[in-house]
């Protein structure tokens, strides 16, 4: 598949939360403030593209070889929460400024199902290396669009007039609803086909 | 003892055999029948468009099959498409007979349209229009053409079409071979 | 002989007090992509709790000999190994449902109330009541779905479990918008909305 199309497919059309549903967690969690979305979306876009890489290996280079295909969830899981962790300590160790700025985000990133989708997908749609690796760029900065426009959207919500009981988490679905109102226009742009 | 070092790595390598054991016997049990349904869907789904056919052989792999009588001559060609529709790709699986005329069409059911409207593609007032058409034939009334869009679901009805202009653009030089 | 109330509460606990999705907001990607119809709605809450289950109970048949530093990776193999298997399940005995769930039935394995109830709660019970807790839990799960999935299949295509149950110029011209991921944020923010101020009310 196109290349381009790809990194298309995964940025807009099929944004990866307002049209898959992947990472509501992280997307509801930490989009209070632009700062830190910017922060978290540097961090998925870290980790993202090296979970699609490691995984992308260790499916073709191990797991489908050696006809293991049944062990692809335990492994993935496994494998994405220990990179996670050796980021973290690698980073903490040799580059104190990006571990300052991602740090507090890595933690959290283990249990975003957006990341293991991706690897899962990359599978699923029979990627090859440079396909998966686009995919994951363009399913990051997907991520990184929608909750840095949406935390600019709830930093304003923080003054509104609201009743008490839609305070919180109930506007903040409206809102997403509204901004993924916007992403449907995206359907069939470019007749990307993902 | 629990929390001895030596514990430690034994209970971790242990789960893991115990669940890959536990695991590849589930897998053993599912993969036939998965494969086996993956089969008998297929034949189901290519038969439905040309059912004159006894046999389907593969010419390209997933996407045409000859269509034979039981004496082994083609009949038409069957193939396949995937163009997107709303919710994600529909299948579309289009029957040509020897002139390259549309002996039907049908929609895979992985279709992930809207229920109730894109779903609708798969109704057999939708479908028939396609019956007996050339490619120059296939296009929606809108876009000069000669089938009627489902109303409120343009996108899915334009895929569909798509779908089968391509699939015959593509593989009817199957058909003069 | 322990308290028989107490006990009870493990089950009940977990369908309104603590229902994971409106009160506690875990496990909102599945049910928001896959609540379309009621079908596939209540198909996933069923695989999601037969995991809950499968990993409570062996989670509190092994907690005494699970090493404290290692009980997480033993979790999630544990987890893991369930999911492998309700997703093999599905794909050779129910396919059309499993077409529709796709990549969400192995992304059970990170839905965080299955984790969360294994260190939480199995960790520290008894088989018994570990079963309890993850059948509440299960059954306030698929109260959210049933409700999630009825809504959205009755407003978008005026069928339920694809019997038609509203008059035909309803389903001629149907809430389309439900059906699509908007529709999904939109209700649940309505349902949560309601929660809160019903839950506002009693204190």
């Amino acid at each position: 598949m196109n290349p381009a199309k790809i990194l298309m497919g995964a940025f807009l059309v099929n944004n990866i939360i307002l049209m898959r549903f992947l990472g509501l967690c992280p997307f509801f969690g930490v989009s209070t403030a632009v700062e830190t979305s910017v922060g978290m979306s540097a961090a998925v876009l870290f980790v993202m593209m090296l979970a699609a890489w490691v995984s992308w290996l260790l499916y073709h280079v191990l797991l489908l070889p050696l006809g293991l295909v049944f062990l692809r969830t335990a492994v993935f899981i496994l494998v994405i929460a220990g990179l996670v962790q050796f980021v973290e300590m690698v980073l903490k160790r040799y580059m104190r400024g990006l571990y300052s700025a991602l740090g507090i985000y890595l933690p959290l990133i283990t249990t975003n199902c957006a990341i293991l989708g991706v690897t899962f997908l990359s599978i699923d749609y029979q990627f090859n290396l440079l396909q998966a690796t686009l995919f994951a760029v363009g399913t990051a900065l997907g991520f990184a669009l929608a909750i840095i426009l949406f935390a600019a959207i709830r930093e304003r919500l923080e003054d509104a007039p609201i009743s008490p009981s839609f305070k919180g988490y109930p506007i903040a679905f409206v809102g997403a609803s509204l901004v993924s109102l916007a992403f449907l226009g995206f359907t069939s742009l470019f007749g990307i086909s993902l | 003892m629990v929390n001895s070092k030596a514990w430690m790595v034994i209970s971790l390598v242990l789960t893991c055999i115990i669940a890959a054991v536990a695991l590849s016997q589930v897998y053993s049990i599912t993969r036939p029948v998965i494969d086996d349904q993956a089969a008998e869907a297929l034949k189901a789904s290519l038969s439905e468009v040309l059912p004159e056919a006894a046999e389907f052989a593969e010419l390209e792999p997933g996407t045409v099959w000859s269509a034979d009588d039981a004496a082994g001559n083609r009949i038409g060609i069957v193939c396949k498409t995937s163009p997107r529709g709303y919710g994600g790709p529909v299948t579309v699986i289009v029957g040509l007979d020897t002139t390259g005329r549309i002996t039907a069409i049908g929609i895979g059911a992985n279709i992930r349209e809207t229920p109730g409207l894109g779903l609708k593609a798969r109704e057999a007032w939708f479908r028939d229009q396609f019956r007996g058409k050339t490619e120059s034939e296939v296009a929606l009334k809108r876009d000069n053409g000669t089938i009627d869009a489902i109303s409120a679901a343009t996108i899915t009805s334009r895929a569909v079409t798509d779908g089968v202009k391509q699939a015959i653009t593509q593989y009817s030089h199957y058909l003069s071979r | 002989m322990t308290n028989p109330p107490s006990r009870w509460q493990y089950f009940t606990s977990g369908i309104i007090k603590e229902n994971p999705v409106l009160i506690l907001m875990i496990g909102l990607c599945p049910t928001l992509a896959t609540s379309v119809s009621v079908r596939d709605a209540l198909g996933m809450a069923a695989a999601t709790s037969f995991v809950l289950l499968g990993s409570n109970l062996v989670v509190s048949l092994i907690r005494k000999v699970v090493p404290a530093s290692v009980r997480i990776p033993i979790f999630i193999i544990v987890i893991s190994t369930f999911v492998t298997i309700i997703d093999y399940v599905l794909q050779a005995y129910q396919p059309a449902l499993y077409r529709v769930l796709g990549v969400f039935v192995p992304l059970i394995v990170v839905n965080c109330i299955i984790l969360g109830r294994a260190e939480a709660f199995a960790y520290g019970h008894g088989v018994f009541d570990s079963l309890l807790d993850a059948l509440g839990k299960s059954a306030g799960y698929a109260l959210v779905m049933l409700v999630m999935g009825s809504l959205r299949e009755i407003l978008a295509a005026g069928t339920w479990f694809g019997y038609a149950v509203t008059p035909s110029w309803f389903r001629a011209a149907p809430v389309l918008f439900m059906i699509f991921p908007p529709g999904a944020f939109f209700l649940i923010g309505i349902l949560k909305g309601l929660v809160n101020r019903l839950t506002a009310q009693k204190t």
